[in-house]
């Protein structure tokens, strides 16, 4: 039996944090989720994800920082991040911060998880 | 001593002589007044001297004076040498009581001191610029910005300044600034729209897809019609921010390649499951694959669809086609419903245009998704239009143009 494979989201509203921990949890994903990136950066100093989900305007933390200090360091570099955002320019901001892909809000389930299948796949 | 007195006939000769080169200089001197000379050339000792009639500068004098800006020399003492009719109207002084006048005393009391260290500024640093208000002769204090700058004449130095009235200017940015705060709001507004829409969805889908898992079939159907009247609240909410970015040029475009069968499949099994006709595909082209906004592209499409359902009848058939030809891509929406009277169909891209028939209550929808879809298609490069026939149906279709390398074998 494989270890359940860990994704890491983080967004500022709980109930969008629950719906994707409980739409991951259908496929036996292990989610961590955070509402600020203080706590992103705590989890990850602990263990590593495979995979953040991470949206782009947040109270107190702007996701392009965050993917841009992610992706300048050595440790989570490799770690694939998809923005989760209403953000129109998504598809913009995605490739200025070198993240690996989005998902623009709202989203469709089976889109989130068919789009969380196919980038922990590429990383493994 | 024999008489050199001219004889008759040589008199007759010397005035009829005379006579023409009298009327030659009466018709220089007419074509001189009409304008039609603008210069002499006449023949001194061998030499040609040219003569002109205008003054060299006479051009560049009407050019300061018409200008709108204002123009002032001023001399070392301070004293305006000239001034055009723009910096008299911005001072609000006549003209004649501006020349000879002290520069100083034109400009408002409140400003006077700023301008004395401009003019000084200008005598010792050769320029200097400035922004002071002037009366002008619409009521109101004019914003205008002075560029100063010293000029080497024939006489000594002077002063010339320009006066550029910026009321235009400050207009524009004030407008700009206005226009900034509205977009602003609209895509705080979109994004604050479409965050608790998201929490719908996402709930919504979690209980649909608990309700299938339990095989509570009925439930789960009811929970798909929400959904699909969710994605309609999503979609105008994104109409309303695409119009918006569309009025500023800025609808943001991310190009990339895709395969266009592969768009329309899953636009197809997502419009499918609401529709009340029939989606049928009757032509692909799989494998092509095109350079452009997948997105983008697929909300023509999927506009296209909603149209086709919006004003056709129940059971009919909606018929998509993607056919390409000598290098351009054609996909076409078929659909067997009302119709657009011949008059409409011009209008039928523009910005807030719904068709109106007699039963134009029943259609919903804010006339904003086929002028965004219009806008979509020109920005790659291609082609939007509708066929239809009023009782019979439409067919709204785009061509875009497909280049060699986009088209790959289904096999490749």
């Amino acid at each position: 039996m494989h270890e359940p494979r860990k994704i890491f989201v983080a967004d500022d509203d709980p109930d969008i944090l629950e719906i994707i921990r409980l739409i991951l949890q259908t496929r036996g994903y292990h989610v961590e989720t955070s509402s600020n990136a203080d706590e992103l950066f705590l989890c990850l100093k602990e263990d590593l994800p495979e995979l953040i989900l991470m949206d782009i305007w947040m109270a107190g933390a702007d996701g392009r920082d965050i993917c841009s200090r992610l992706k300048k360091n050595l440790l989570t570099a490799g770690i694939p991040v998809v923005f989760v955002s209403a953000n129109s320019h998504i598809a913009a901001i995605t490739e200025t911060c070198h993240a690996d892909g989005f998902i623009a809000k709202p989203f469709e389930m089976k889109i989130l998880l068919q789009t969380v299948q196919d980038h922990l796949r590429a990383a493994s | 001593m024999i008489s050199q007195e001219p004889t008759y006939e040589q008199l007759v000769t010397r005035v009829s002589e005379l006579t023409a080169k009298l009327q030659e200089s009466s018709e220089i001197i007419d074509s001189i007044r009409r304008g039609e000379v603008d210069a002499f050339i006449v023949q001194n000792n061998g030499k040609n001297e040219i003569y002109t009639l205008r003054s060299a500068d006479k051009a560049y004098r009407l050019f300061i004076e018409k200008m709108n800006q204002g123009a002032v020399t001023i001399g070392a003492n301070g004293v305006v040498l000239y001034a055009n009719s723009s910096f008299a109207s911005l001072a609000d002084f006549p003209l004649e009581q501006v020349l000879g006048q002290l520069f100083i005393n034109l400009v408002p009391q409140s400003h006077r001191r700023q301008v004395i260290q401009l003019i000084d500024a200008a005598w010792q640093n050769q320029e200097s610029r400035g922004e002071i208000s002037l009366p002008g002769t619409g009521g109101g204090a004019v914003p205008v910005s002075l560029y100063l700058n010293q000029l080497e004449l024939d006489g000594g130095t002077a002063l010339s300044i320009i006066a550029t009235d910026m009321s235009l200017q400050r207009e524009a940015q004030e407008q700009k600034r206005e226009m900034e705060k509205k977009d602003e709001f609209i895509t705080i507004a979109s994004h604050e729209l479409k965050t608790p829409v998201t929490s719908i969805k996402g709930y919504i889908q979690l209980l649909q897809f608990g309700f299938q898992q339990e095989g509570n079939m009925h439930a789960a159907t009811l929970l798909g019609k929400v959904d699909a009247q969710i994605n309609k609240l999503t979609v105008l909410i994104s109409e309303l921010l695409d119009t918006r970015k569309i009025e500023n040029g800025q609808l943001p475009f991310h190009f990339d390649h895709f395969d266009l069968c592969l768009l329309l499949d899953e636009i197809v099994e997502e419009t499918g499951r609401v529709l009340k006709q029939r989606l049928v595909v009757e032509e692909r082209r799989p494998g092509l694959i095109l350079y452009g906004d997948r997105n983008k592209i697929g909300q023509v499409i999927t506009n296209f669809i909603d149209n086709a359902g919006k004003y056709s009848a129940r059971d009919t058939e909606i018929i998509v086609r993607i056919r390409e030809a000598d290098g351009i891509l054609a996909l076409s929406v078929k659909d067997f419903g009302i119709g657009i009277p011949k008059e409409q169909q011009t209008k039928i891209f523009d910005r807030f245009f719904r068709v109106t028939g007699k039963k134009e209550n029943t259609y919903s929808g804010l006339g904003l998704g086929l002028y965004i879809s219009a806008e979509i298609i020109r920005r790659h490069q291609g082609k939007i239009g509708v066929e239809s026939e009023e009782g019979k149906g439409s067919e709204f279709y785009f061509e875009l143009p497909v280049h060699p390398a986009e088209i790959k074998s289904a096999s490749a």
